[in-house]
This record gives C-alpha cells, structure tokens and sequence, in this order.
C-alpha cells in the first residue's frame, strides 16, 4: 500500500514537470523587444538654467548664494506600474553619479530591456541606500572622490553641493551642503554614538509614462536647487556655517527639503 | 652508393648551414613581455597607459637605463651630463628634498643654472592620474596639441627646456644611439634599433609608471597588519573632518588611498592674481576660467615629509610651515575654492597637540620599502658597460 502511495506520487511529480516544460516550449518569447529608458540630468534655478560662480541667486532665507558645482547620487531607480507592480532598474550595478564639471554623467543610458506597458510613475533613492552604501565600493574616480570618511560614518557623499553666500558680516564665506551619513554625538564633536543615514526616497511628480514595444524613451529629471533651501524647511547658510558634514540636524533638514526638489522636465 | 652519396650531402648542407649561423649575428627577437601592474588594496582600477605604449618589461628596462643616465641629454663631457634622476630622487620619493647638494632648500635649476618656474611635483603613484600634469594640469590627454598629452611627452620637453637639460633632441638621440647596447635594448621594446625621441619618452614613461607606493604604516594599518598610535589615530580623524583640519576632500583617505584628487585648487596662499601678481603658470592659463585663478594641481600626501618646499613655488620649507598656513594664515580672495570654509577665520585653527598629532598621521603615509625598492633605484651599469 505504502509502495503504491510512493509510486502514484512519482507519477504525479515526473508529469507535472514534462507539462511545466511543455507548457514553456509553448510560451511565445519575443527576443526583438527591446525598450529602453534614457536618464538625463539638468540644473535649475528659478527655472532658469544653472549659472555657476556667480552670486545672482537669493534663497528663501534671504542669503544672496552662488553655485560652483554639485556632484550627487541617484540609485535605486522605480518604475510603478499601473497595474500595481514596480520595476526596479539594475538594482546593484546602476547608481549613477551627477556632476556638473562632467557631462556625460548628465545622461544615463539605463542598461536595462525595460518591459513594456504603462507606468504610473517614477521614483528614486537620493544617495545610496544602507545596505549598498559601503566603503571601496568604488575604487575609481570621479564615485571614489565622493567617500565619505569612516570616521563620520563611511560610505559615501549623497551630494556635495559646494557654493559661497554673502554672509551676516558681508563677507563672501563659501559653504559645502554636503549629504551623507549623520551622526549622534554624545560629546560633539568627538564620542560618536550613532549614525544615521540620510538617504530617502524620492517620489517624481507628473512622472506617468507608456513605453511601447520596442520604444526608447528619454526622461529629464531636474534639480531645483532653490528647493533644498525652501520647503518646508527655510535653510539659512548664517545658521549653520559653511560646513556640515557633522550637523544632523541641519542635514535632517536638507533631506526633508529634498523630496521637493526633483521634478521631471519631459519625457520624451 | 645512392643512400651514402645522399647522408654526404646533408653533412655538407648540415655543416654549412651552422657555418652561415656562426658568422651572421643572431637576430635580436621584438617579442616584449607584457608587465601587468598589481592593483595596491582599494587603489583605483582603472590606469593611465596610453594605448600606443603598453607596458612591457623590456620597455620598463629601457627607461630605467634612460632614467639614470646623463647622457641623455645629448651630452658626454661628465661635467655637462644630466639625467632625469639628476633632479628626481628616490630616496625623496623622486623628488630633489630640501638637503640635495645643489639644488639649495629643494629649488632646482636647469643645466645652465636657469631656475625652474615651479618646484617639483611628486613622481609617484602617476598610473593613476587621468588628471593632467604639472601644477597646473598642462599637459593632459585632450591637449589639442598632441605633443603635450602625457608622462611621455614630459621627457622630450625636459631634453630641450632651458631650466632642465637645455639640449635637443637630435643631440639626445644621436648621442643614445651611439652607445653600444642601446640599439639593442631599443629593438627589444620597440622592435627597432633605431633610437627615436618618441621611444625615449615611451621607455621612461613606462619605468615611471612603475613606481607605487602603497605600503606606507597607514597601508599597513588599512590591512590589519599594524596599530596607529593614539597621536597618529587622532590625526587621522583631524585629517578626514570637517571639524577637525578638513584635508580629506583634496587628499583623499581611506576611500581615496591616492592621497590626492589630482584636481586644482586655489587653497588661499595669495589674495591677488591679476596684473604683476598673475602667474601664467596657474590653472587659469589652461582653462581661461576666472576662477581658476591662483589654483594649481593637490599634490598627494605620500611621503610627503620628504618632498619638501611645499606649494608651487616652494614657499613652505616644512610641514610645520604648511600645518600652520592652513591653521592660521589663509588669503581669502575671490576665487578661493569652496572647499576652503575656513577661510574667513584664517584657517582651521588647529591647537598645538593637533597641529602634532596631524603631523604624525601625516608622516604615516611615508613609505620606507618603496624609497629603498632596488627595482626603482639606479642600474649597476649602463648597456655600454660604464
């Protein structure tokens, strides 16, 4: 009886695999479609292209700034799905670096074959998530000048947005709003107790997009500079200094403004 | 009587043939040996060797034969001879040092006693800079001018510059290609015993690029190998804050073990850069951007203790003299780099024990075995025997 049970289940298990091999020998599979998404990248004040060095711009906080140059990374790049699933493109290999002084890291040509259909919308991590975001991981430059030191928590610069301002005393003072992991300090500023990672998710507004069989799409998402000064938090350079690479607090409110920062210019 | 006439003639053939090999020389074989650099733990992967000189040992023989000796400079009379090692000193991480005989506090001169423009660069870990040479970048791979793109090209303009050999380069060729052996070694590199200015350049930039250094105490710390001290530990996080001396982002750390972004910056030594005060050396005689103006390349920090005067023009005898300048003595001008946040209280305003403590984490970064490494020292003789 035993044997018969043993026999029956064999014939059960060896059938269900030759169907679930005939049913995929039968399956179409389309090896031409290929869909592609390109990202590129621009800098905006005010709506305006980004005009470095020169001090014209005026934050919420009322501080006349200028700009000399921003590096920064995205990761963790997702297309949602408008039937409820979500894409995540290349997962490891593909953070990508920005940096204004080297334009072809203003666009990236996303490796992935991207699956048709239609997208609801867009989103990223700012900087690079906790568990990806170690140190060596890129041994090269221009990512390996982007390190973050051990000390302060290792890894890497989320950005290094480097500018001067007409400070309280009139004096052109240059600041370094630099992102990466915060610290906790039991006796600042040495005694690190803990870190915090300040990274985050960006959802992009009006991101939604169809990608057709065999279609390449070009997606420019934007920095609005201004933002990481504005809402909801009016970041005032004459509060916290020129640096702040061991300012959570001032970080915490660079990354609450970030969210706001990121629009999509067009897809094309 | 067929088979015996048959074995006569090819004794006979047999024996001429070895006839012929005894009075022709040999041919000197072209096939070079690929050199592959070892990747030093987290140094970058990706290297600067032009795709029309790849590394090979002969080459790498070559250029070290080249390096040392001053006939180079077209020149034989033992008091007129100069060569790249004459100025670049191993034992100074190839640089002159502040105690060479001649060239007093570290300024060299050119052959005729010129001074050079600006003191020397470090000569070290060079595989790796994808950035451009001399102070002020110069020389890089995009140069419209495709003689100025390389380590190579630095050999032939230090043949022919007033402030360094004062020759040309036919005389330098001419005088190479007469002494017995180099045609030799030139044809094992190259696959041509006719010496070329071109192949002098491709033969010492290869040597040159063989020098790393990467296994200073901080090397060995980053291993596992050895404890810092508390001084050298404390200096360590000075040097990687932005709290503490803030030198990290120009010269790298444990992310960036070059100890250099060989990026330029202008660090605050002057406040004026225009009319009498402009250097045409600096980097905005390279770009045309403004705000390059007074900015000239960082230099690593690897064993930099022993590459003194320090900046550009040498105005720095110590390190104590730099410690202190970025602690207390920095010129704001317009076009101060950003990354110098300290500006407007002079400095990072370090206290005396942590002026000493970045003092000797600093000194971590020097590197005895590469200083003393007889692969980069000077050949016992040269091709010619002498």
């Amino acid at each position: 009886m035993r044997l018969t049970k043993i026999i029956i289940f064999f014939v059960v298990i060896v059938s269900l695999i030759m169907i679930v091999n005939s049913c995929k020998k039968e399956e179409p599979v389309d090896e031409q479609e290929n869909q592609k998404i390109i990202l590129s990248f621009a800098f905006l004040v005010e709506g305006q292209d980004l005009q470095t060095d020169t001090i014209i711009y005026t934050n919420e906080a009322g501080n006349h700034y200028l700009i000399n140059e921003i590096q920064y990374f995205i990761s963790d790049v997702t297309l949602h799905n408008s039937n409820g699933s979500s894409y995540l493109i290349d997962e490891w290999k593909d953070i990508h670096y920005i940096d204004t002084d080297i334009p072809t890291t203003w666009t990236w040509d996303v490796f992935d074959n991207i699956p048709a259909g239609n997208y609801n919308s867009i989103s990223f991590i700012f900087g690079i998530n906790e568990e990806k975001n170690q140190t060596l991981m890129f041994v090269n430059p221009p990512e390996s000048f982007m390190f973050w030191p051990i000390y302060l928590g290792g890894g890497y610069h989320h950005m290094k947005l480097n500018g001067k301002w007409l400070d309280e005393y009139q004096q052109i003072s240059p600041f370094d709003f630099h992102l990466g992991i915060g610290q906790i300090y039991y006796s600042y500023p040495d005694s690190i107790t803990g870190f915090i990672q300040n990274y985050f998710n960006v959802e992009l507004p009006n991101s939604a997009f169809s990608l057709d069989k065999n279609q390449t799409r070009e997606i420019q998402i934007i920095m609005n500079i201004e933002n990481w000064f504005k809402s909801p938090n009016t970041y005032n350079h004459d509060d916290w200094g020129g640096d702040i690479m061991q300012k959570q607090e001032a970080m915490h409110l660079a990354c609450e403004n970030g969210h706001n920062v990121f629009t999509v210019e067009f897809i094309n | 009587m067929i088979k015996y006439r048959n074995i006569i003639l090819i004794i006979s053939f047999s024996l001429l043939l070895f006839s012929c090999k005894k009075d022709d020389p040999e041919p000197i074989p072209y096939q070079p040996i690929p050199y592959n650099i070892e990747i030093p733990f987290g140094f970058p992967t990706n290297l600067n060797i032009p795709a029309d000189n790849p590394m090979t040992v002969e080459g790498i023989e070559l250029g070290r034969y080249l390096f040392y000796d001053g006939r180079m400079s077209g020149r034989t009379h033992p008091d007129s001879l100069m060569s790249c090692a004459t100025c670049h000193i191993q034992a100074n991480s190839f640089e002159c040092g502040i105690d060479h005989p001649e060239y007093i506090d570290g300024f060299t001169h050119g052959i005729t006693g010129k001074p050079t423009p600006h003191v020397m660069l470090p000569m070290i870990n060079l595989v790796w800079n994808s950035s451009g040479y001399l102070w002020n970048g110069f020389i890089y791979s995009e140069n419209p001018n495709a003689q100025f793109r390389n380590i190579e090209d630095l050999v032939w303009m230090g043949i022919v510059a007033e402030h360094e050999m004062n020759s040309d380069t036919n005389r330098a060729k001419e005088v190479i290609q007469n002494i017995p052996g180099y045609p030799e070694l030139f044809k094992k590199a190259f696959g041509s015993e006719t010496v070329t200015v071109k192949n002098m350049g491709r033969a010492i930039a290869q040597f040159i690029r063989t020098f790393i250094s990467a296994n200073s105490k901080f090397d060995k710390y980053l291993r596992g190998e050895v404890q810092l001290s508390q001084s050298e530990l404390h200096g360590f996080v000075l040097f990687t804050t932005e709290e503490g001396a803030d030198c990290f982002h120009c010269h790298g750390g444990y992310g960036n073990p070059l100890f250099t972004t060989h990026l330029y910056y202008n660090n605050g030594k002057d406040s004026l850069f225009t009319g009498p005060y402009e250097d045409p050396r600096d980097r905005y005689h390279v770009t045309g951007d403004p705000m390059d103006y007074g900015a000239y390349k960082s230099t690593t920090l690897r064993n930099i203790e022993l590459t003194g005067p320090y900046m550009h023009d040498g105005r720095f005898a110590t390190l104590d003299d730099v410690i202190d300048f970025y602690s207390h003595h920095l010129l704001w001008s317009p076009y101060i780099n950003p990354l110098m946040h300290h500006i407007n209280n002079g400095g990072v305003q370090l206290t005396p024990n942590e002026k000493a403590d970045l003092k000797a984490f600093i000194q971590t970064l020097r590197d005895n075995e590469f200083l003393t490494n007889p692969d980069f020292g000077p050949p016992d003789k040269f091709p010619d025997g002498k």
